[in-house]
């Protein structure tokens, strides 16, 4: 399959000034001219594939919407090569802004002061989006995003919700080849939220578009991607297929119990003595509630029996790690710097 | 999958900016609190000079210029510096503060040039107030307000739309600063002060102190409004007018080449505020 974008060794780097603490602070500031080095994107490289789906995610200041703006070529690497479409974005913005659609979850595209119609048509002529593919997205986009009532209403008066739908819609009027999607479900309740991810694979499915999405709810990435890019500190951690990286981090499983009566400490430390010799380790235990969680794969059954032999058990459930879990864990895990 | 699209071509260019004018003309509408306010102290700032020119002429008639002479040219300057007022450097200033810049990077147009066509919006909205300064002060100073002949005011007209091209372009170089200083206020307050000191709105540059008056000649400002406004009044005549066109076209070609350069360099160390 076609390359839709590929990334080697991209770096970027920037200067930020030194600010002291405090009104004083604040005015010395003004004089002095003390920088540091902040290197927010570290050496990465991958490569994506036409109509692919891959989210990308990370920490705050992990360094996905630098990445995305490189790519989108509003901002100039400090070392390494990229190539999207065949373009090099820095260099060929503007040929390679009619081949893709991009929403920055906080800056919204849109014409501020005149109503959401409007920035349509305009697009429509910027982009020359042929008229049976403009039926088509701009159908979609109104239908499925409930549109209608907003097109006439001033950009300015929407709410954060509103004018995500609509900045989502503007993205996808021309039917992009890739689709770089910074945090687009920002802000939304619950149902706009399913709303919009139904509406990103719609599209995608219609018109074969590459999806990169940036998201901190991790639920944009398992609805609409079938792999995962995670950046930390800048580094990219994995890159490969949400299956992968379920087996990759998720080898922790746990044992949720529900006790009839709380147990007591000098049981539970028998309890979690005879555990470990099966590589359980009890996390939890709080009142009714025992959480203990096992690596070794296997290692149920034998966690079971002891855990309905020594304890009176009211209910048991057996959890596999989520990928949220595994993605809060690696954030937490202390940095190597 | 739709096929990948190649650049647009100059119909289409055209196309896009015509849309993004209609757009920006009718942004211009969105506040009319703001319009009035604006509209109150443009008067206020053009009645400012013509006040104290009166007295001026009070105290001694015998200036280089009569009185007859300076009440059409400070109607007309005020008249073109409200025509020519646009927020080229507060718009760009605020849209790189706030990041915003960034989703003007995306579109597949020129920056530069979709820029220019949001200043010429500004420009009709303020021309329009502007020509309604021009008929108030004909009501005052009669028909010394009409353009020295017809050849002239074609020739204004042209001169006009060079000027308005300065403008532009000479807050399109201002506020490349603003990609450094993340901020359009002090660029903007830079350009205003040269503007107004340089443009021959408070006076024609005749008046001007030695040094100062060289400065002016050296400068773009005043072929933004002295320039026009003497050709509209007959004050240069024959190869004279044309020479001055030439100055105005020559610095059109080099403020648009200094701001592409700039724009270039510019874009090249942006970060895009705000994550």
């Amino acid at each position: 399959m076609e390359k839709a974008l590929h990334v080697d060794h991209l770096c970027k780097s920037y200067k930020r000034r030194i600010r002291q603490p405090g009104l004083w602070g604040a005015f010395k500031g003004i004089l002095s001219s003390q920088f540091e080095e902040v290197e927010a994107v570290k050496k990465i490289s991958f490569s994506i594939k036409r109509g692919e789906k891959v989210g990308l995610i990370g920490e705050n200041g992990a360094g996905k919407s630098t990445t995305l703006k490189m790519l989108t070529g509003i901002i100039v690497p400090t070392g390494g090569e990229l190539e999207v479409l065949g373009l090099i974005p820095w260099k060929q913005r503007r040929e390679l802004a009619l081949n893709i659609g991009v929403v920055f979850g906080q800056r919204p595209q849109l014409l501020w002061d005149i109503p959401v119609r409007e920035t349509f048509r305009l697009l429509k002529t910027m982009y020359r989006i042929p008229d049976e593919v403009y039926e088509v997205t701009y159908k979609e986009a109104v239908k499925r995003l409930s549109l209608e009532p907003l097109l006439g209403t001033p950009v300015r008066q929407l709410s954060l919700g509103q004018r995500m739908r609509c900045d989502l819609a503007a993205a996808l009027l021309h039917a992009p080849a890739i689709a770089f999607l910074d945090e687009p479900t920002i802000g939304l309740d619950l149902s706009v939220k399913e709303q919009v991810r139904e509406f990103i694979t719609d599209m995608q499915d219609k018109f074969g578009t590459t999806l990169l999405i940036t998201t901190h709810d991790l639920k944009d990435i398992t609805e609409t991607c079938d792999r995962l890019l995670l950046l930390d500190k800048g580094a990219l951690l994995f890159d490969g297929s949400l299956k992968n990286f379920e087996k990759k981090f998720a080898n922790e499983s746990r044992i949720v119990a529900e006790l009839q009566q709380p147990a007591s400490p000098a049981a539970l430390r028998k309890l979690s003595e005879e555990m470990k010799r099966y590589g359980g380790r009890i996390i939890t235990s709080e009142g009714h509630r025992l959480v203990v969680e096992y690596k070794k794969s296997g290692s149920a059954p034998a966690l079971t029996q002891i855990l309905l032999k020594r304890q009176k058990v009211a209910d048991l459930t057996l959890e596999k790690t989520d990928i949220e879990t595994i993605v809060t864990r690696i954030y937490r895990r202390p940095s190597k710097d | 999958m739709r096929a990948l699209q190649t650049q647009l071509t100059p119909l289409e260019k055209l196309k896009s900016y015509t849309s993004l004018f209609v757009r920006s003309l009718k942004a211009s509408f969105a506040y009319r609190a703001s319009t009035i306010t604006s509209l109150i102290t443009a008067v206020f700032m053009y009645a400012v000079p013509l006040l104290l020119w009166h007295q001026v002429y009070k105290q001694k008639s015998d200036l280089a210029i009569s009185q007859e002479k300076m009440f059409p040219y400070l109607l007309l300057a005020g008249c073109l510096n409200y025509a020519l007022g646009m927020s080229v450097e507060f718009r760009i200033g605020q849209r790189i503060r706030q990041g915003l810049i960034a989703t003007d990077l995306l579109k597949p147009v020129d920056f530069q040039i979709a820029q220019g066509v949001q200043a010429v919006s500004d420009g009709i909205f303020n021309g329009v107030l502007g020509m309604m300064f021009f008929f108030s002060g004909f009501i005052f100073l009669g028909k010394d307000v009409f353009p020295a002949s017809p050849t002239a005011f074609l020739l204004f007209n042209f001169s006009f739309l060079l000027a308005f091209l300065i403008q532009y372009l000479i807050c399109f170089v201002f506020v490349q600063g603003a990609f450094y200083t993340y901020s359009g206020y002090g660029i903007f307050a830079a350009r205003g002060a040269l503007q107004q000191t340089f443009s021959g709105i408070w006076a024609p540059l005749i008046f001007y102190p030695g040094f100062l008056k060289t400065a002016g000649e050296w400068l773009p400002f005043r072929h933004t409004i002295y320039t026009p406004v003497s050709i509209y009044l007959g004050w240069v005549q024959g190869n004279e007018v044309f020479d001055l066109i030439y100055q105005q076209m020559a610095w059109v070609i080099g403020l648009y080449l200094l701001g592409r350069v700039l724009m270039v360099q510019s874009l090249k160390q942006m970060e895009v505020q705000g994550g």
